[in-house]
């Protein structure tokens, strides 16, 4: 019977999808259109926005070409350029050292807290992971104007160590969210069997529950990484000297300001975005499931 | 937690904290007044040291002024007499050599002699430079390195840049202040850098027939005087209260109110005791300054005097020295504290008091707050619990505090700085003073919230004021709504499709379509706003195929608006379908049988078993995009930038405006407490909607 069924729908079904998969090429065609603009900017070797020159009176055919997101003629001059004559390579170097001294600052900060809020309960707990959960509602601007007063008065602006201070007011809460909602899943008896053989408070936690919670410690090492390798008002804000610029805010030069240079920027663009945006398709699950997990479970 | 059942002793407890509290109110006051004191005493020698750069110019322009003038005007003016007329016997051999002609000469050299002479009776000057504008020559100098080749007057060596920088940096200030664009800032026109070692280096300009043509500098051995720590009145009002509620205390016995009362009485007491004290004090400081300046002025008068006699120029000179101006700020201004007779103005001495006393009486509240709240967390027992508590989860502690620190420093202080700059008309002119100095209490609050002037009615219709924040926080509740519509059916859409059971290429169009949401959003930003460029966009090129004319779409507000829901919707809409196919595959597909054994149509399937099942995972999503879009900085601040005019900004957006392009840093943090309580409010009404939160339980 069932299998009937089955047969009969699929049958009756496959021809009624055609107007769904014409719906989901539009789609494909409007997500994917601005991706392939940039590659075929960074590759025609020019810096113009407009993939052909077209006249006034341009033909239909002409004008299509126009919109046709392929270069004209293949190059890899901006790529040669863009680490030759133009201090991206410097701004690469920034990014990478300003991301990644907030993850390791955030994501140690974050663990020990973390596992603090999931495995004990003391009076202020909820007070605290209110208020982590309150700090991600503060505006950013409202945050910006005193970190920024502060931190010319401390005279950390253009400063690495003022950028990862900033970076971590955000990567803090993140993470601490982040790890709690998989500490949580780590079952209790572990530890209590752990206690039971003698094992000290600190042993607990460096010997059995780190190393269980691996997995959760990469990904959210990974997301904190990526937010400060993406960020871009609070470095634009603070990073004043063109050779203290991160990659997004050099990627905003190229294209800001009267010359603009659409084939650095998207050459640049390139080599920031692929890695993390490979990253980001293998991890994306993970940032689901921990952006709703605090939400969701009871 | 309960408390432990012996009995406290509240009369500890309050002297405790008593002496806490005033330790702490009184320590801080008693800093406060030392810091106060130094820079009176600073501020003393500063005034000194420009009265006497003051003389110094005056003689030179008196010296030196006519002839230099003459030079350049074609007729030669009465003021050419002077130091023509005057000549001493230096300038009697220079005026023969050089032809009866050479003014300039006569001048320089009367400067010179004049600039000698100055540093004779001056002993703590160490330097003396003078800067002629117009030649960029250093015409005279008692400077010992230019001594030997480098003896004045000579043109300036190219080391020297600076010291003409500096010159030219006086000149442009004076003249920008003459022209005086109103609201404009005003720049100094003197300069006072304190050298290590406790030399003052000071530089004025030269004028000559309303002009700037040169500029003095002047490095002076200043030693303020020092300033101690005054022990006994701190002690006192350390101690004072403390004996006094002591002594209150054995009257009282264990009786909570009453000590408490009397507690905070003392406390206040002894503070306003000491600020009277502290008033007093430097209402002294304040005096003694105003004599030492005045008595400097005197001195400097007649040395001025006698020095112009010596070298020369006569008794009849151009102006009179009105030396009651030399004690002045850094725009030249008098400060009008010595009149002309040389007595201190008792007038203007009251008024600088009574700011002071208008500042002390705002930090002792302070203070006094901030003593009472220690007071009552030490005597009303709350100090002794959370110690307990501390000891009792001590490791629960020790694993959260390096986090909660680095968010107490990070974050919460701040955000309680931000909160506080928000009652003060700080700018990026006036960032070095205190928040006393700039609080300007609700005048932030009450110009942004009580402008309700969103549109004039004008001869072409209604004209939107989209500098209103009215009109900025509808427009972000329009641009918050649509994204978030726009994101949730395209998501569920798309989901709903996905999920259908043997559709073709599913995992393929489902990678793809995840793609805008892995892109940087600041390149989704930026290449968005290059497709909707007037000229070179693709957008436009596609409407031309189709005929249509170009759109300049940032000039408009709504196809700006076009522009940046679009770019919105672009990268915000994957979010949504992964959470809805996330929640659509894990339905039961038993549940769709049982439903269609009972007879339910596709609809009813729908509004009974998918749409319930969605909620639990698209309410914290939704929850989520609405503050997300409601901050969405980046796509409104790279796409359409606010224009046009700011029509299509945010509120965000507008505060950071605000902020880092008009450095009105008061009036921005303002703009963004209200915009917090807005979150906020919205934050509180979704989680009692919802319980979203429940998870912390």
């Amino acid at each position: 019977m069932s299998r009937n069924i089955r047969k009969k729908r699929r049958g009756n079904d496959e021809p009624r999808h055609w107007p769904l998969h014409l719906f989901l090429i539009l789609m494909l065609i409007v997500t994917c259109y601005p991706i392939l603009l940039v590659v075929t900017i960074a590759f025609s070797g020019g810096q113009s926005l407009a993939i052909t020159d077209i006249p006034d009176n341009a033909t239909l055919g002409e004008r299509v070409r126009a919109i046709t997101p392929w270069p004209e003629n293949w190059s890899l001059s901006n790529f040669r350029s863009l680490f030759g004559d133009q201090p991206f390579a410097r701004w690469l170097l920034n990014s990478v050292i300003v991301a990644s001294a907030t993850t390791v600052l955030g994501v140690f900060l974050a663990c020990t807290a973390a596992y603090s809020f999931s495995r004990f309960r003391f009076p202020g707990r909820r007070a605290g992971l209110m208020s982590f959960l309150v700090s991600q509602m503060f505006p950013g601007t409202l945050m910006l104007i005193p970190l920024f007063i502060i931190i010319q008065f401390l005279g950390l602006g253009s400063t690495y160590t003022g950028l990862v201070l900033l970076y971590c007011t955000t990567a803090i809460p993140f993470c601490v969210w982040n790890m709690k909602g998989y500490f949580d899943t780590i079952p209790k008896e572990l530890e209590e069997s752990a206690l039971i053989d003698g094992a000290s408070q600190a042993t607990i936690f460096f010997r059995i529950v780190l190393p269980l919670a691996k997995p959760a410690v990469a990904v959210t090492a990974l997301f904190s990484f990526m937010t400060g390798w993406n960020e871009f008002i609070l470095a634009a804000t603070l990073m004043n000297r063109e050779e203290m610029y991160t990659v997004p805010v050099g990627l905003r030069f190229f294209v800001s300001g009267f010359s603009q240079q659409w084939g650095y920027f998207a050459a640049g663009s390139i080599v920031a975005a692929i890695p993390i945006m490979v990253l980001f398709m293998v991890l994306q699950k993970f940032l689901v499931s921990g952006l709703t997990a605090g939400a969701v479970k009871g | 937690m309960a408390g432990p059942p012996t009995a406290v002793s509240h009369r500890r407890r309050f002297l405790i904290g008593l002496a806490l509290a005033a330790l702490l109110g009184v320590g801080i006051a008693a800093a406060l007044l030392t810091g106060a004191r130094q820079a009176e005493a600073n501020e003393r020698a500063r005034r000194q040291a420009v009265v006497t750069l003051a003389a110094l110019t005056t003689v030179l322009e008196q010296a030196g002024g006519g002839g230099a003038q003459a030079a350049e005007a074609p007729e030669p003016p009465a003021a050419a007499e002077p130091a023509g007329g005057g000549m001493g016997l230096g300038d009697e051999l220079a005026a023969i050599e050089q032809g009866g002609t050479a003014a300039p000469a006569d001048a320089g050299e009367a400067m010179r002699r004049a600039v000698a002479r100055f540093a004779e009776t001056h002993p703590e000057v160490t330097a003396i430079r003078v800067l002629e504008l117009g030649g960029i020559t250093l015409e005279a100098s008692t400077d010992p390195r230019d001594q030997g080749a480098k003896q004045a007057p000579r043109r300036l060596a190219p080391d020297e840049k600076p010291f003409f920088d500096l010159g030219q940096k006086l000149r442009a200030a004076v003249a920008g202040n003459r022209e005086g664009a109103e609201g404009a800032a005003r720049q100094p026109e003197i300069s006072v850098v304190r050298q290590p070692g406790g030399t003052l280096s000071l530089a004025a300009p030269i004028e000559r027939g309303g002009e700037v043509a040169g500029m003095v500098q002047m490095d002076t051995r200043t030693r303020p005087d020092a300033v101690e720590f005054a022990w006994l009145p701190f002690l006192a009002a350390l101690l004072g209260p403390v004996i006094a509620l002591l002594l209150i205390s054995l009257a009282l016995g264990e009786r909570r109110g009453l000590l408490a009362g009397a507690a905070a009485l003392v406390l206040l007491a002894g503070l306003y005791l000491y600020g009277r004290y502290a008033l007093d004090v430097l209402g002294r400081e304040r005096r003694t300054s105003g004599q030492a300046v005045a008595a400097r002025i005197a001195a400097e008068a007649k040395t001025a005097q006698t020095l112009l006699a010596e070298i020369g120029v006569p008794a009849v000179q151009p102006q009179p020295l009105s030396p009651e101006s030399w004690d002045m700020d850094e725009l030249r201004q008098p400060l009008g504290l010595v009149t002309s007779g040389g007595q201190l103005d008792e007038g203007k001495l009251g008024e600088l008091v009574g700011a002071d006393a208008g500042r002390m009486t705002r930090s002792v509240i302070t203070l006094g707050l901030i003593a009472l709240a220690l007071l009552a967390f030490v005597g009303l027992g709350w100090a002794a619990r959370t110690g307990g508590a501390l000891v009792q989860y001590r490791i629960a502690y020790a694993y959260t505090i390096p986090a909660l620190l680095g968010m107490l420093v990070l974050v919460f202080f701040p955000f309680f700085y931000g909160i506080a700059l928000s009652f003060t008309n700080a700018n990026i002119y006036n960032t070095d003073k205190s928040i006393y100095e700039t609080w300007i209490g609700l005048g932030n609050y009450t110009s942004i919230l009580s402008d309700f002037g969103i549109a004039r009615r004008t001869a072409e219709g209604l004209v939107w004021n989209y500098q209103n924040f009215y009109y900025t926080l509808f427009f972000t509740l329009v641009w918050t709504v649509s994204n978030v519509v726009i994101g949730v059916s395209l998501g569920l859409t798309l989901a709903l499709i996905l999920n259908l059971k043997d559709f073709a290429f599913r995992s393929f169009y489902r990678v793809l379509l995840i793609l805008p949401w892995a892109v940087p959003t600041y390149i989704t930003a930026l290449i968005w706003q290059g497709m909707f460029h007037r000229q070179f966009g693709v957008i436009n090129q596609i409407l031309r195929i189709f005929g249509a004319t170009p759109i300049a779409w940032f000039d408009g507000p709504f196809t700006s608006f076009l522009a940046v829901l679009t770019t919105n919707g672009w990268l915000s809409f994957p979010f949504m379908m992964v959470i809805s196919l996330g929640a659509l595959q894990s339905i039961s597909a038993d549940l769709y049988e049982a439903a269609k054994v009972d007879g339910a149509t596709r609809w009813q399937q729908f509004r009974a078993i998918t749409l319930p099942s969605l909620r639990p995972a698209l309410v914290p999503a939704i929850i989520l995009s609405v503050i997300w879009t409601f901050n969405q900085f980046i796509v409104i601040y790279l796409v359409s930038a606010g224009q046009p005019a700011g029509a299509t900004e945010i509120l965000i957006t507008q505060a950071y405006k605000l902020a880092f392009e008009q450095y009105r840093y008061g009036y921005a943090a303002a703009y963004s407490v209200v915009i917090f309580l807005i979150l906020l409010a919205y934050g509180t009404w979704q989680n009692r909607v919802t319980g979203a939160t429940e998870a912390i339980g």
